[in-house]
């Protein structure tokens, strides 16, 4: 499937592949209203949440206008307008009541905002393992196992007191990592935005777009294991 | 969602916990992650003649996770390389009743064998070429 058409769609034109309306059998082209019969239109199922919710594939996004198209959308589809109407009409207000629902909670979180753009333009960012980074996953493993001395270590104990001190600066270091990360990631996010507005299809673009997607999946992976640990830190030391 | 009482017990009594120590002979290390969860999984084997004599792990993660890299070294010790090579993920679902959202725990615990088995591999692919 060739997502890349997409991209430059702007947020008023949905571009989806033509169609036929269910109900009058006349054309629709992306409209989620029939123009003549005034029909509600089935959102589809390949159809991406950014075209779902008529924005370009950018990484950054005006939360107002999102909200905005979301509570527009909302109206339109919400299945308490369409309790007097057809079955028909009522299957497809809740299918897309549910979509939009996801598209929007999907996207309004920038994180999982760029895990589901690394989704759609390479594959899924869960599936693909990169090489692990082990460093990382040593320190990890260490700083776990003094967790497990902290918490089996007797209450108001020299031990635990000492152990407090060192998990509380591990947990200052870890904290600023994880917020170098988010920092790259919003560079890296600008990046593919600006990449994707120059609309370049030479080879020297395509590097560009694949080095930008990579370095994103890494630090989106490596992020969500510092997390892990600073909120295993947190809940633990308080 | 309920842990089976499988998960429950390695969970609780994880077997083989730890690792070996830095520069012992005949060990293969496995180190891998789930960047779905952030769960990380490391995986030790200590081979003599062909066969894992020991296993080790340790894992920062969910309860499934724990529960699958404990049972894999559980597993692992007694096989021979290649009867480890063996070791499916859909073995240690099926033993420890993973439900669906924890399947990738035990894809998790397969990768980190298979890791394991590699590195020792290599190591002594090395040490080989430097004998001769």
């Amino acid at each position: 499937m060739d997502h890349h058409t997409h991209s430059i769609a702007g947020p008023r034109e949905l571009q989806m592949a033509r169609s036929m309306c269910w109900h009058c059998q006349s054309e629709v082209a992306g409209e989620y209203f029939c123009d003549r019969c005034v029909k509600v239109q089935p959102v589809s199922k390949d159809l991406d949440y950014f075209t779902c919710l008529g924005f370009p594939r950018r990484l950054k996004i005006d939360q107002h206008q999102l909200e905005a198209k979301f509570y527009e959308l909302s109206r339109a589809f919400h299945p308490d307008f369409y309790q007097n109407k057809s079955a028909a009409e009522q299957t497809i207000s809740l299918g897309n009541s549910a979509m939009l629902n996801i598209a929007y909670r999907t996207l309004r979180d920038p994180i999982q905002r760029a895990e589901y753009l690394l989704d759609l333009e390479a594959g899924s960012v869960k599936e693909i393992r990169n090489s692990p980074p082990a460093d990382l996953f040593e320190e990890i493993l260490e700083l776990q196992e003094t967790l497990n001395e902290y918490r089996t270590a007797g209450r108001a104990s020299e031990t635990e007191s000492a152990l407090r001190v060192k998990l509380q600066s591990e947990r200052n270091t870890l904290e600023q990592r994880q917020r170098d990360m988010e920092a790259t990631l919003q560079q890296l996010f600008v990046e593919w935005d600006t990449l994707q507005d120059r609309g370049e299809t030479t080879d020297q673009a395509r590097t560009n777009r694949d080095r930008i997607l990579k370095q994103m999946r890494e630090n989106l992976s490596n992020r969500t294991y510092v997390k892990n640990i600073v909120n295993d830190l947190a809940s633990t030391i308080g | 969602m309920a842990y089976s009482d499988k998960v429950v017990d390695h969970f609780n009594n994880p077997r083989n916990m730890g690792s070996f120590k830095k520069g012992e002979e005949g060990v293969g290390t496995g180190m891998v992650g789930a960047p779905e969860c952030g769960d990380v999984m490391k995986l030790q084997i200590k081979v003599q003649n062909d066969t894992i004599v020991d296993a080790k792990f340790k894992t920062f993660g969910c309860g499934s996770a724990i529960a699958s890299s404990s049972l894999a070294t559980e597993w692992l010790k007694g096989k021979t390389i290649e009867e480890a090579q063996k070791i499916k993920n859909t073995d240690i679902v099926q033993e420890l009743n993973l439900p669906p959202v924890k399947i990738h725990c035990s894809v998790l615990a397969e990768d980190a064998i298979k890791a394991a088995l590699a590195d020792y591999q290599k190591k002594a692919d090395g040490a080989l070429t430097e004998a001769e």
